[in-house]
């Protein structure tokens, strides 16, 4: 047998998945080298089962968490974002959309006219009203007063 | 963990049961944190990629169809996140040599002081393994943890068993040259 042999199976017989039959058992014996091989790779098969398991940190799972929380968040935020953004999309396409028919159809002309009219209607409202306005004003108090006194009367009696 | 346990927790966490979570952070963190301490070597570094593995099952879990063991898949994150962290590597990493030491003469453990020399022996032994490629360093990390079977690693690397056994006694065979002038 030859070391080459024995040496592609050292790792083996040393973590003890491999039991040397006759003829490996034969060369180790009298081969010193193979058998200094062996006891190197039974020495580093020991040093490996013995080295030291790392210990978790103490707060390892609240950190976790709280980064699983941070992530999440982010993610919520990141689709509130998308989600706006889709709604604004939808509203301003829309909006173009009827826009573009009513201008095709003639309508935005009319719709212009009749805006010009509800701004003249108001503004002539607002002249008529306006000298009496301190009436108007006054009667509100008086209102406000009374509705004020009434509330104040029914929560005494309440109590 | 049982496979009925292991399904129903995870259930719990694909309905966003927060506790449940965090129950299952409970039960693997020391596994998953053992075992890239052991293959990154620097502590808070571990530590970030220990809460990566996490985070990363958190987001996968609604995908998890459960077809492999929930250890299984968490071992593969581990991998992978291991690997990517081995793709970009830190300043400083690639630097460490066994032969920095060599002023120091050899060591072996008949030396009258056995507790400095078994010191000295763990600390060329983990410079050691750090020059390994970087899924070698895996594989040893995770053998040698209590409670890792050579099938979940095959599972966890998607590789036959024969070539996880093969790949970690090739690994072996690699520590020994690097530590043979120190231990002969």
């Amino acid at each position: 047998m030859f070391c080459d042999e024995v040496l592609d199976a050292i790792e083996a017989i040393a973590a003890g998945e491999l039991t040397s039959d006759g003829r490996v058992a034969d060369h180790l014996r009298s081969c010193p080298d193979c058998a200094a091989a062996l006891e190197d790779a039974r020495q580093l098969e020991r040093m490996l089962q013995a080295r030291p398991v790392p210990r978790t940190p103490s707060q390892f799972t609240s950190r976790t968490m709280a980064g699983v929380r941070r992530a999440r968040w982010r993610s919520e935020q990141f689709l509130d974002i998308g989600f706006n953004f889709a709604i604004g999309t939808v509203i301003l396409a829309v909006v173009t959309g009827v826009w573009m028919l009513m201008h095709r159809s003639g309508l935005t002309a009319v719709s212009n006219d009749a805006v010009d009219l509800f701004g003249t209607a108001f503004l002539t409202l607002a002249r008529r009203i306006a000298p009496s306005l301190p009436l108007y004003a006054g009667a509100a108090a008086l209102l406000v007063s009374a509705l004020g006194i009434w509330w104040w009367a029914e929560r005494d009696v309440s109590l | 963990m049982e496979a009925v346990n292991e399904r129903e927790l995870v259930e719990r966490c694909r309905r966003g049961d927060e506790g449940a979570f965090q129950e299952l952070v409970d039960r693997y963190k020391d596994l998953v944190f053992a075992l890239i301490a052991r293959t990154v070597q620097d502590r808070s570094r571990a530590e970030d990629l220990a809460q990566d593995v996490f985070l990363r099952i958190h987001r996968g879990l609604p995908y998890f169809r459960g077809e492999a063991r929930l250890s299984t898949w968490i071992y593969r994150i581990v991998v992978n996140v291991c690997l990517q962290d081995r793709a970009r590597p830190p300043a400083g990493r690639e630097t460490v040599s066994l032969d920095d030491d060599g002023a120091r003469g050899r060591v072996t453990v008949s030396t009258p002081d056995r507790r400095f020399g078994d010191l000295e022996l763990r600390d060329r032994l983990e410079k050691a393994i750090g020059r390994l490629p970087a899924h070698y360093r895996l594989l040893v990390a995770a053998h040698y943890l209590q409670g890792v079977q050579y099938e979940d690693l095959a599972d966890a690397m998607q590789l036959p068993l024969g070539t996880v056994k093969t790949h970690l006694y090739r690994a072996k065979q690699q520590l020994r040259r690097l530590l043979e002038t120190e231990l002969k």
